[in-house]
């Protein structure tokens, strides 16, 4: 290559500029001016020029006609990815690190999780799941999450993908839990009599042990018949006590019963009364047929009237 | 069941330009496909993620750019590890899009020029002058400063225009 002058070597990025549309005015000016003298700069600048005619027209060609059709197989993939795709996040919380996966559908599972931490998260277990870590949604859940187990928030109106249930009577299970509201208890009895199978108390206490939407699934509100506290989520009886705490449910935690003498009861009756437990023999009601409450507002809050027998609005349960 | 519309909007808008930027880069039908679809299917997994106020296109882009040299790279392995394979994915290929659309000599020694710069310079080239991306974005696709981008965009130019010596240029219409 034969070498160039100073001054043409200096110009030439300016040059290439110039002559491909990119230069600043300053740097065309000089260009110009420097290949109105050099015959040589001139004539790579005309080189650059078809350089740049060559590559409009490339820049312009046709779009390919397979494009199309290779949006569309894109977009029918696409569709089988979102079916599948989930994504989790983990965070901490005051009962310990708890991993939320949400679909497109809703929230599919709710996990504390154990030393393993995600790593041994069910969600990696289930077979064609696309797991993806973070979102802005599974964050506003964790955010919610969070403001509920501080006590901050006392509804969690979350959309749930049941599709996580192992059968169909689980989902009925869960279904039944999610309508006992924040401060109130009810018992795996009368989960089965509501869903019209009072003999199957223990496939519901078993359908709630493994609930895949722990907390939102409220199966902390469902307790024993004896108002034993019974079970939670394998052997986490303590977040058990912990929740219905939180939600002022009165608990003797030495022997893991829920106080039901300092708690309104609600058997149902067609004028929606709740009353004191000292209202008649309605203490010694089988608890498979009452509801309990832990606050009158909470009752208020379900559409229930204080009984005017025993008037729990103007005597209320002191603690 | 189809993708968000939001998701949805976003391929109708952009995997046109996407494919094509995978095609010049690769000038293998088959691959590009493989190859966009996989950049759709990332930034599907991350759209969830993305600031409301993103510039799409460039992020589609910084995405594509990345699948692709994966894809040169895995690529560069195989061909070292089957030193006996020709490397024919440096010679153009007659069904690419733009030889197809171009008819000139000089627009075809442009294309194989292209096809042969090292693989960086051939993403801030196409990426600059094919797809009017600006110095920056490119810079943040290739992980260099804006700078650098510039510098390999001019490096080939210098190669496209060196491969143009003894070739007879058209008649542009010269402004000055």
């Amino acid at each position: 290559m034969t070498s160039k002058p100073s001054i043409c070597v200096a110009i030439e990025p300016d040059l290439i500029a110039a002559a491909t549309g990119e230069a600043v005015p300053s740097a065309a000016g000089r260009v110009d001016a420097h290949i109105a003298q050099c015959a040589s700069c001139r004539n790579d600048y005309a080189h650059y020029q078809a350089v740049e005619t060559v590559v409009g027209d490339l820049r312009t060609s046709m779009a390919p006609a397979d494009a199309e059709d290779a949006r569309r197989r894109l977009i029918e993939r696409l569709s089988d990815l979102r079916s599948r795709l989930v994504h989790y996040q983990v965070a901490p919380s005051p009962l310990g690190p708890i991993l939320i996966a949400v679909t497109e559908q809703g929230v599919t599972l709710v996990e504390y999780l154990g030393r393993g931490g995600a790593a041994g998260s069910r969600l990696f277990r289930e077979a064609g799941v696309e797991a993806v870590e973070g979102g802005a949604e599974v964050d506003r859940l964790h955010g919610e999450l969070r403001e509920f187990v501080e006590g901050r928030r006392t509804h969690l109106d979350w959309s749930l993908d049941l599709r996580s249930a192992r059968s169909d009577f689980q989902r009925q299970v869960m279904q039944a839990t999610v309508a006992v509201p924040y401060g109130a208890v009810a018992s795996y009895a009368g989960i089965a009599r509501e869903l019209g199978r009072p003999a199957a108390v223990r496939a519901v206490a078993q359908a709630l042990r493994h609930n895949p939407l722990p907390i939102v699934v409220p199966c902390h509100r469902i307790i024993g018949s004896t108002g034993k506290l019974v079970g939670y989520a394998g052997n986490k009886i303590g977040l058990k006590e912990q929740l219905l705490g939180l939600e002022g449910v009165p608990v003797n935690t030495r022997a893991s019963r829920i106080e039901r003498d300092a708690m309104y009861h609600y058997d149902p009756n067609p004028d929606h009364q709740y009353c004191l437990p000292t209202c008649g023999s309605i203490l010694r009601r089988p608890l498979a047929q009452v509801r309990l409450f832990a606050h009158r507002e909470q009752a208020a809050a379900s559409g229930l009237e204080p009984c005017l027998d025993c008037r729990p609005d103007l005597h209320p349960l002191s603690r | 069941m189809t993708p968000d519309t939001g998701f949805e909007a976003i391929v109708t808008v952009h995997h046109a330009e996407i494919y094509r930027y995978l095609r010049r880069l690769t000038y293998r039908m088959g691959e590009a496909e493989d190859l966009s679809q996989e950049t759709f299917f990332r930034a599907y997994r991350a759209w969830s993620a993305l600031p409301g106020d993103a510039n799409v296109r460039a992020w589609l882009f910084k995405i594509a750019t990345n699948v692709f040299r994966n894809h040169a790279r895995g690529e560069r392995r195989r061909l070292i590890a089957h030193a006996t394979v020709q490397a024919s994915r440096h010679e153009a290929d007659p069904s690419g899009p733009e030889a197809a659309a171009v008819a000139g000599e000089l627009q075809a020694l442009t294309v194989a020029t292209i096809q042969r710069l090292p693989v960086k310079q051939r993403m801030a080239f196409t990426l600059r002058k094919l797809h009017d991306l600006d110095y920056e974005l490119i810079g943040q696709s290739l992980d260099c400063s804006a700078e650098t981008a510039r510098a390999h965009v001019f490096q080939a130019l210098r190669k496209i225009r060196t491969s143009l010596d003894g070739h007879a240029l058209p008649r542009t219409e010269s402004t000055r």
